[in-house]
């Protein structure tokens, strides 16, 4: 039990980060999703089972730990960018979403045109 | 308004719109490997009421032509990390080739051309080899061959970094044409647009627009600022006019202090193009400050080794028996700045190397020993050579991994944002095969209709008649 979970911490923890950042630049959801459950497990076995504890592994743990800072950095700009897109990704959602409304456009008072804005039509969105 | 060819009216109307929609749709399909289209969907108004004695009656649908589905701020900012991560992109490539003149210590013998820390050891090993037999006119011979390969690499490595500047400058000079051939585009696409649609997307003509600020983004920093009846203003991310509506602005160039410089409007504008972005800015900061920097560890290096290493020679006395002039082992160099390319070694007789102390006799080895403790004493920038040496190389690495981060999380955020402008702009087939099955449905639909309104028509008019009217 101990050196299986001792065998999955082994490789993972770098190319972890390194696919975090992919499928972070991929906006793949799914897949952070999966390595944010595979994060959970290492930080579980890292306290419970028993063949961690020892210090040789801890200490290879931290060897890897080392080895993946300049991945975690890259990890930590794509997070930054990511923030920084949002904004224009949560507009894009609501143009996706397709808020349709309903408008009326009138001309001196007359009533000229009536029609559906549909999703993804811009021109009653934003500042463009 | 409630008759039979007020329907009529209505339902051809319907038909139209329907046809024309179709004609977008079949649009869209036709485009779906062009680069740069964006999709185009069909805008439904529908008309105003029409009031008979208080009653609202529809008066039809109205198509008004396809709407191009883009969206200007997720462009913007698309063209924004573009530009950073062109300039990074850029940064990147000049760095590498400005860190592979600078191997880390590779701790062979053999004298690798430009591994400069092993070279230093080296050296001042010559003079610790020396200390045993001050004599010996190999090992003397073997601190001038150690000292020529310190002074080849230092100023082969200095030569190399020149060209790579000039390399550089010479990059940056052909970015200017293509930047004027596309802000020359714009400026023209500008006019058009604003003549053929001032209130509306202009559908191709914008797409080519978009395709043009795409590219121009990837060369140099900009900002964008939309202006009346669908104009746009461009400038560089310091302001300076590159496109104003229908007219564009020429960059050109001319040397400074021995390198090009960039001018718009009669100002230099170099320093700001270098902080803004694009391939230019990338290419200048490379050659106006990460070369310069390298260029400046060198030259530090080499002035202070070759003056230290000359003063101690002069200092004490060579085998010839002279006492206190000696020569120089190093060309001196009047200036720190241009050390490293002038760096040579300008003794040619070994028996000039004063490795006995002042008035010592020529047996004596103090001299080569004060040498060989140059190694260990901290005379270039407060640190020992090698370290010195050693920090330089670590500094550069970092900044490397640093540029490296940047480009990566650019390069991520591109891909994001460009993943996000297809999923809105570019032509899917699947949506566009539903939207022509909704079409096609409607267009049956509005087919039966008008049949149906034939026959009531037909019965209307043959309403007391013997003859029958089909």
């Amino acid at each position: 039990m101990g050196e299986q979970a001792a065998d999955r911490v082994k490789p993972a923890l770098r190319e972890l980060v390194v696919e975090a950042s992919r499928a972070l630049a991929r906006l793949d959801a799914d897949r952070l999703e999966e390595l944010a459950l595979t994060c959970q497990v290492l930080n579980r076995d890292m306290h419970c089972a028993p063949v961690l504890t020892g210090a040789g592994t801890r200490r290879d743990l931290a060897g890897e730990a080392r080895e993946a800072v300049a991945d975690l950095a890259v990890f930590g700009r794509v997070l930054d960018a990511t923030r920084a897109n949002l904004h224009v990704m949560c507009r894009l959602r609501d143009l996706r979403q397709g808020r349709r409304e309903y408008v009326s456009e009138r001309t001196a008072g007359e009533l000229t045109s009536i029609h559906w804005i549909g999703p993804g039509t811009e021109s009653k969105h934003g500042n463009n | 308004m409630g008759t039979i060819s007020a329907a009529f009216g209505l339902i051809s109307q319907a038909l139209d719109a329907d046809q024309s929609a179709l004609s977008i749709v079949s649009n869209n399909v036709g485009n779906a490997n062009t680069p740069g289209y964006t999709r185009e969907v069909p805008d439904w108004q529908e008309n105003a009421p029409i009031y008979v004695n208080g009653v609202a009656y529809g008066s039809g649908v109205s198509q008004t032509g396809p709407t191009s589905i883009r969206d200007k701020v997720l462009l913007e900012r698309l063209n924004q990390q573009q530009q950073l991560s062109s300039a990074s992109s850029a940064r990147l490539t000049a760095l590498d080739n400005v860190q592979a003149l600078f191997p880390p210590d590779s701790g062979t013998s053999s004298a690798s051309a430009g591994d400069i820390g092993s070279d230093i050891t080296k050296f001042f090993s010559s003079f610790s080899s020396l200390e045993s037999n001050p004599t010996d006119n190999a090992l003397r011979q073997q601190v001038l061959s150690s000292a020529t390969t310190l002074a080849g690499d230092i100023s082969n490595a200095a030569a190399s970094l020149n060209g790579q500047k000039s390399a550089l400058d010479q990059d940056a000079s052909g970015v200017t044409s293509q930047v004027n051939a596309l802000t020359g585009a714009i400026a023209q696409l500008n006019q058009q647009i604003q003549s053929t649609s001032p209130n509306a997307d202009a559908g191709t003509l914008e797409d080519q627009r978009q395709q043009d600020i795409g590219a121009l983004s990837q060369l140099v920093g900009i900002n964008q600022t939309t202006t009346e009846n669908n104009g746009l203003t461009i400038t560089t991310t310091s302001g300076a006019l590159l496109v104003s509506e229908s007219q564009s602005f020429q960059m050109t160039t001319g040397p400074v202090a021995g390198v090009t410089h960039f001018f718009l409007g009669g100002a230099d504008v170099t320093a700001s193009l270098a902080s803004g972005g694009g391939e230019l800015g990338g290419d200048l900061t490379a050659r106006d400050q990460d070369i310069p920097n390298a260029l400046s560890s060198l030259d530090q290096l080499a002035y202070n080794v070759s003056t230290q290493v000359n003063t101690v020679n002069n200092g004490g006395t060579d085998l010839a028996g002279d006492n206190g002039g000696a020569g120089d082992i190093f060309f001196q160099p009047a200036a720190v700045a241009g050390s490293a390319s002038t760096m040579a070694v300008v003794m040619t007789d070994p028996n000039h190397i004063a490795a006995a102390g002042l008035g010592l006799g020529t047996g004596d080895n103090s001299n080569a020993v004060a040498m060989a403790n140059l190694a260990n004493q901290t005379i270039v920038g407060g640190a020992t050579p090698t370290n010195f040496y050693s920090n330089f190389v670590t500094t550069l690495g970092s900044t490397v991994s640093g540029v490296q981060t940047d480009n990566t999380a650019q390069a991520a955020s591109v891909t994001q944002l460009q993943t996000q402008n297809n999923a809105l702009s570019q032509v899917s087939l699947d949506d566009e095969a539903s939207s022509m099955q909704v079409l096609e449905r409607s267009y049956q639909a509005a087919s039966q209709v008008f049949t149906l309104l034939n026959t009531i028509m037909a019965s209307a008019l043959n309403l007391g008649e013997q003859t029958t009217v089909t």
